[in-house]
């Protein structure tokens, strides 16, 4: 489908990638600043935007020493995910057996609130980095073992059979042409590991930690100190947009062929 | 004929009157600052002995997640009356939570330092070289500075980890901690049950902190609009308090029959009678429960300013946050 683009400068601006969620953020903050006008809410139940936006501007060095803790952990948590989750998925995918043992556990696995199990990794692994990275990794290994294995079932098994006739061994056709296939379902359960992994590391230093953005998130809910109680949520929230992005960024190199890659073309005269 | 005739009559005024609607009890909810331990005991007693029906309320008790979450919870008016650390409470107070203390029951504070006794760590300085475990801004991690500038210790003595409220207690029961900052009465007994170990906690109020601690809260508003309520409420509190204080076991048995998972009836009792002590400080010796004296809060208020990191202009009227009007006169 070609599109002809409008040579004008403001709709040219409006079309960049990131002006429209942006905006609409923009958007987000005025209806928060009115709702809390509008019907009085009192500021130790929510914030001001104006206090927020204070606390981000006076205290982001602080934040930002803060952050490094949550996201180390949180990215550690994530390739783990990554590693352990795709190669199971290919064994549940590959072997009806593994399937029919492994598969229903890791789904009844996935109902234990993992909050409530947090505490004993602090007590099985002390109170370091690990237990954190151990959360993230457990709330961001179920999305991509589902995604996969989705993935690896849905290889047209007409193009292997080719690979296999053309006398392909059986790597080399994993490699050709069960893996690309699989990739794009692989990445779209990344992205919503990276997400869950910020969310687990969180828990896991509300749980037992000196250090990290839940720390602070920790310290400001018992001081009554909702604006920086926000702050410390915008910036969780900002560290899952932006490692959703590297992800969705490495997707593109990986998969550029993908159905879901493709952008409008313009065709000009 | 007429017997029959009578009898029926009377039966029909008798179901009359027993039809006419009866004067309905005032539903009130109380939130607790934590869950369930033996300090709470004098509250399930005077439900369970009716002293509460006796006033006209029909209390319900519910288990809090922290005494910041319950001041919150009070002043939305998601619950009618809290049971909090009245410094926590004074925190969201001076930030302009619509919330006052009707009754300050722990006139001396209930924080401690504690470990398993047999570690030994007995006196300040026997914590220089250990491993302290804290929970992040919750009410004695926010003293504890006090505490070490009035022992003489400073932060890099010791080794500090932190976690939630199970967190501490699972690193000093498993070795990960010597000690963990709590209530007298709270983590030592729930330590006892757990491994069947004594615990000894250094008490804060032992080296010069004095501050009121656990008390009654309740929404301003609600107050002004139902002050008959709030009276009556406090009247049986107290009552339920005395009576308690009378029977130790028996209100430590009222927890458990509300509650069958809320502990074990010798800990929860011994956690009550620890408890006992702090009602009164010697001013207050001879009065009833809840009857704080304008020193002590002007004091707590006070240390609060100066190490809690309350907003100063609290000091100027500590009388905002409590109130001795609703509680019952004299003897009952």
């Amino acid at each position: 489908m070609a599109e002809l683009q409008s040579r004008g400068g403001v709709s040219k601006a409006l079309n960049a990638a990131w002006v429209r969620p942006f905006l609409f953020l923009i958007f987000i903050v005025v209806a928060w600043d009115l709702s809390i006008r509008l019907f009085k809410i009192p500021p130790y139940q929510i914030p001001a935007p104006a206090d927020v936006v204070a606390v981000l501007w006076q205290d982001w060095p602080e934040l930002l020493r803060q952050s490094w803790p949550t996201t180390y952990a949180t990215i550690c948590g994530f390739l783990l995910s990554a590693a352990f989750g795709i190669p199971v998925a290919m064994l549940i995918a590959g072997s009806r057996t593994v399937e029919s043992y492994v598969y229903p556990l890791l789904v009844f696995s996935q109902s234990v609130p993992k909050i409530a199990i947090a505490p004993l990794f602090v007590v099985w692994f002390g109170f370091g980095i690990f237990p954190k990275v151990i959360s993230a990794f457990l709330l961001g290994f179920f999305p991509v073992v589902v995604s996969a294995v989705q993935g690896f079932k849905s290889v047209d098994p007409d193009m292997v059979d080719l690979a296999r006739a053309m006398q392909g061994s059986r790597f080399h056709v994993f490699r050709a042409v069960n893996l690309p296939h699989a990739m794009p379902a692989i990445f779209s359960g990344l992205k919503v590991s990276v997400t869950l992994a910020v969310v687990g590391a969180v828990v896991g230093e509300f749980v037992g930690s000196n250090s990290g953005i839940g720390y602070v998130l920790q310290r400001s809910i018992g001081t009554f100190d909702l604006p920086t109680m926000f702050a410390a949520l915008v910036i969780l929230a900002l560290l899952g947009v932006v490692l959703f992005w590297i992800v969705d960024r490495i997707e593109r190199l990986v998969v550029p062929w993908h159905v879901s890659q493709r952008e409008d073309i313009i065709l000009t005269a | 004929m007429k017997r029959w005739m009578a009898a029926l009559a009377s039966a029909l005024v008798l179901t009359a009157f027993a039809a006419l609607p009866a004067r309905a009890a005032d539903k009130v909810v109380l939130m607790l600052n934590w869950y369930v331990y033996g300090e709470h005991a004098p509250l399930y007693y005077g439900k369970a002995k009716g002293i509460y029906a006796a006033e006209g309320i029909d209390l319900e008790i519910q288990e809090g997640r922290g005494s910041a979450a319950t001041t919150q919870a009070v002043a939305a008016k998601t619950a009618n009356f809290g049971y909090v650390d009245v410094p926590t409470m004074m925190r969201a107070a001076i930030k302009g939570a619509p919330v006052i203390a009707t009754g300050v029951l722990l006139q001396t504070s209930p924080m401690s330092v504690m470990g398993l006794a047999e570690k030994n760590i007995r006196k300040p300085e026997d914590i220089k070289g250990k491993t302290v475990a804290i929970t992040p801004a919750d009410s004695m991690t926010q003293i504890w500075p006090l505490f070490l500038k009035k022992t003489g210790l400073k932060e890099s003595d010791f080794t500090t980890v932190a976690g939630d409220g199970q967190t501490k207690l699972n690193a000093v029961i498993n070795g990960q901690a010597d000690l963990l900052l709590g209530y007298v009465m709270d983590q030592s007994m729930k330590i006892k049950d757990a491994i069947g170990k004594e615990v000894y906690p250094i008490k804060f109020a032992d080296y010069g902190i004095n501050m009121v601690s656990s008390g009654i809260v309740a929404n301003t508003e609600y107050v002004k609009a139902n002050a008959d309520v709030v009276k009556r409420f406090m009247t049986a509190t107290t009552k339920a308090v005395e009576a308690a204080e009378k029977d130790p076991k028996g209100a430590a048995q009222s927890i458990l029959d509300a509650n069958p998972k809320g502990g074990k009836i010798d800990t929860l009792t011994q956690g009550f009678e620890l408890t006992i002590p702090l009602y009164r400080t010697t001013e207050t010796k001879a009065k009833r429960p809840f009857q704080v004296t304008d020193q002590n809060m002007a004091d707590s208020v006070n240390l609060m300013v100066e190490y809690g990191g309350l907003d100063a202009k609290a000091k100027e009227n500590p009388k905002a946050f409590y109130t001795n009007e609703y509680l019952p006169k004299g003897g009952s």
